[in-house]
């Protein structure tokens, strides 16, 4: 350079954009408070493991979500799809009425090929799309896909779904414990694979949003144009997205299927799933892990955890002898749900922990 | 910014860096540059002049590959920037084809169907799953060969889709030679479908292998639609692929050729540009901002990026080091964290530049960037425009803030509803007769 620069640059106190190597200290903190609950909270060994499981994979789900929403700013209509081609991969793979039966670990990472595969296929001819046509053809697809699932009955059972899905390390005897066994008796093992999925998931994210491609997919969602003629291949930095967001969902499905020991009927994958899961991220604040996690946990966290548990309070304390649907807590599961939305997006439309780009996004501030 | 740029030598060289060949550009009825012919030599600055709506953007937007022109060619280095034709291109659209084709047989010829056939009936009877024997039973389908399966205990001759049951049977081996016998009388059938099916030919007496079993009665357009049913689902399976490979291949080479000349071909080129109207990533710190302009300079793909693998962190390390320098070259060296939107509106122009050298640029257009400036950030632009020239990179120029113009061009050239009307130095340009014209208005 012939002109040198005024002053050397001092190195900025925060890097911004480049965080920690592992996560940040608030995540650890609650990697280990969540690790370490099962020990404490015996309930959890119970029927609440199970559904903190879920919550689990459902934090996994929106957070492939995220990618494309949140990070990438395409609206995407039909991610339960691929929570659904995920699970169902799995279970054909490992399901006893077919012959491949090649265990979790195997079908699982084929199910996530196969995902992303699909997520490619869906992208490639839509990625001219924006805003709200995306939002149709992805709509489209996860209708698709549902009823693919149901129509194909030779392969998928119809509406009967697949099952048994085996357990993960069904037969596989480690130190004298049968895995598998293990996996169908305690839900806290289910507990812990999916609590490690998350925090694996988690941790890709973070990495993502700090590398190349999460810079790529942002300077894409805040102006293309700009972000091509900065050389950048939008139609690459998209499928890339499209790709990721599948292939993580997929692993969700495979996890909610290995859960459940089925995979439910295709019904199970449908609109409004996708819709709970794309509620969760808005709420939660796009593009924001913590933001997405608490999302979940609150949306999905109250009507998988606390709708039962205050139904059944009810009825413990015998307020609601006659059975109306009026003084139950589910009938007004609803109306709570859509009201507490209506009001996080009145009074923070950026989410409960936006992240630090959006909430400067819906708040302009003036030069 | 890399270090590797050898400060430019202005002067004749054979071709021109960028060489804008009579570009014309219309939209609908509009012509919005009509025959504009501009060289920019490398290692200098030339800018593009003229009033309002002279065409001077629209210009820019050829060369960076927003806008495709009408007419006339935009070469740069002496080469169109475009997405060669290559080997590579015509087999992924093949694959790509290849791929949608299969979707369309299996689709064709009922998957559902297939997958009984081929998984399932494997199972029934009872035979360890072997690839061979998966694979012949996928013949089998494609044949439309009878097969065997199992319901509530006994044993059934049916079609190779399920569709039609045949006979049952107790017993799997009197099953099997009911299957052989229907079987030949059906690929006998198939030699001359065109025959018209005479009744003798029902008699169990004429099939060696059905001696000592009692033939189901079948009727007559049964075995016929079973005899059919091998071309029927050739047929569908061969059209479904043919129809998949077409579209697909023609859809992914549709697609090509439309971005093939799309601006992030243009800007790997060497070419990088300035906007307007700042076309900042608002939302991201100023130092994410060059980053992206640095985005290809960091080796690896996605798994590289989740693994961060010594070479993706090394090339991250680079990357922040030379933005950190393109932000220096600018000045803006203690904004790095900040949120780029929130810069004051020069400081936004100037790292829009930063931005843009990043990359790697040989050459930079820079859109209006003094728009908005007082006078003083003017001047500072002025000397940045300068500095930029003596680092190696060509500039290409549209400015109204005439003392820049004229203190930084080595060329200027005029452009007034589309038509170059003038170019030279900018003392030349300055004192003729047709710029002031177009400037002031004609005195007629």
């Amino acid at each position: 350079m012939a002109a040198p620069p005024p002053s050397a640059a001092p190195l900025p106190p925060r890097p911004a954009g480049v965080g920690g190597w592992l996560a940040s200290r608030w995540e650890l903190v609650a990697l280990v408070l969540l690790a370490a609950a099962p020990l404490c909270i015996p309930a959890l060994g119970g029927a609440l493991g199970g559904q903190v499981t879920t919550l689990f994979i459902y934090c996994i789900l929106a957070l492939a979500l995220n990618v494309m929403v949140g990070y990438t700013g395409l609206v995407h209509l039909g991610i339960a799809s691929f929570f659904g081609i995920g699970a169902y991969c799995l279970a054909i793979l490992t399901v006893p009425m077919y012959p491949f039966r090649i265990g979790f670990l195997p079908a699982a990472v084929v199910a996530v090929l196969v995902t992303a595969g699909t997520g490619l296929a869906l992208g490639a001819p839509t990625l001219r799309l924006r805003g709200d046509y995306l939002a149709i053809v992805t709509l489209g697809f996860g209708e698709v896909a549902k009823v693919t699932l149901r129509n194909l009955e030779q392969i998928t059972g119809g509406m009967k779904g697949l099952n048994p899905v085996p357990p993960p390390g069904a037969g596989v005897t480690v130190a004298g414990l049968d895995l598998g066994k293990a996996f169908a008796i305690d839900p806290r093992w289910f507990y812990y694979l999916s609590l490690l999925s998350l925090a694996g998931v988690v941790l890709a994210m973070r990495r993502l949003e700090t590398s190349r491609l999460g810079r790529a997919l942002v300077a894409v969602r805040e102006d293309e144009l700009a972000a091509q003629a900065m050389g950048i291949s939008a139609t690459r930095v998209k499928l890339s997205a499209f790709a990721m967001s599948s292939a993580v969902a997929g692993l969700a499905g495979c996890l909610y299927a290995a859960s459940l020991s089925t995979t439910a009927d295709p019904n199970a994958y449908d609109f409004n799933r996708s819709i709970m899961v794309l509620c969760a991220v808005i709420l939660g604040g796009l593009g924001s892990i913590p933001g997405t996690i608490l999302g979940v946990a609150i949306l999905v966290g109250f009507d998988t955890v606390l709708a039962p548990w205050a139904d059944s309070w009810i009825q413990q304390m015998n307020i609601n002898p006659s059975g109306s649907s009026a003084l139950s807590f589910s009938g007004w599961r609803l109306a709570i749900f859509g009201l507490a939305l209506v009001f996080v997006m009145r009074y923070r439309p950026e989410g409960l922990i936006p992240s630090r780009r959006l909430a400067a996004e819906l708040h302009e501030e003036g030069p | 910014m890399s270090d590797s740029r050898s400060p430019a030598v202005p002067g004749p060289s054979g071709s021109p860096l960028l060489d804008v060949d009579r570009i014309t550009v219309r939209f609908g009825g509009l012509v919005a540059v009509s025959d504009l012919d501009l060289d920019v030599p490398e290692g200098t600055i030339v800018s593009l002049i003229g009033p309002n709506g002279a065409g001077k953007t629209t210009a820019f937007n050829c060369v960076s590959g927003i806008y495709a022109p009408s007419g006339g060619s935009v070469r740069f280095r002496g080469k169109r920037l475009e997405r060669a034709l290559t080997p590579g291109t015509i087999l992924k659209a093949l694959a790509v084809g290849l791929l949608t084709g299969l979707l369309f047989a299996a689709a064709a010829v009922d998957v559902d169907r297939m997958w009984m056939a081929v998984v399932k009936r494997g199972m029934i009877t009872g035979e360890p799953f072997t690839l061979a024997g998966a694979v012949e039973r996928l013949r089998g389908y494609f044949r439309s060969e009878l097969a065997i399966d199992q319901m509530a205990g006994k044993w059934r001759v049916v079609s190779s889709d399920g569709a039609d049951v045949l006979a049952i049977k107790r017993d799997l081996a009197e099953a099997r030679l009911v299957r052989d016998a229907l079987q030949a009388k059906v690929t006998a059938r198939r030699i001359d479908p065109g025959t018209v099916p005479d009744p003798t030919d029902l008699g169990p007496s004429d099939e060696p292998q059905a001696a000592g079993v009692t033939l189901p009665p079948v009727k007559e357009e049964v075995l016929d639609r079973l005899a059919a049913g091998k071309s029927r689902i050739r047929f569908r399976g061969w059209s479904g692929l043919a129809l998949g490979l077409i579209l697909g291949t023609a859809g992914t080479l549709a697609v090509w050729q439309r971005g093939r000349r799309s601006p992030h071909v243009v800007a790997r080129a060497g070419i990088s540009r300035t906007f307007q109207n700042i076309r900042l990533f608002s939302n991201m710190s100023v130092l994410e901002n060059v980053l992206v302009g640095l985005d290809r300079t960091i080796p690896g793909g996605v798994l590289a990026m989740l693994l961060r693998t010594p070479a993706n962190v090394r090339g991250e390390a680079a990357a922040r080091k030379k933005a950190l320098e393109a932000l220096g070259f600018v000045g803006l060296a203690g904004d790095a964290n900040r949120i780029a939107g929130q810069l004051p509106y020069g400081d936004q122009r100037r790292l829009e530049i930063a931005r843009a050298l990043a990359t790697g640029a040989r050459l930079i257009l820079l859109d209006e960037p003094a728009a908005g400036m007082n006078p003083s950030e003017t001047a500072d632009l002025a000397s940045l425009i300068e500095r930029i020239r003596d680092s190696g990179v060509t500039v290409l120029l549209i400015e109204h803030h005439m003392n820049v113009v004229m203190r930084v061009s080595d060329r200027v050239a005029v452009l007034d509803h589309g038509t170059k009307i003038a170019e030279g130095t900018p003392a030349e340009v300055r004192r003729d007769e047709k710029v002031i014209e177009a400037y002031l208005g004609g005195g007629e």
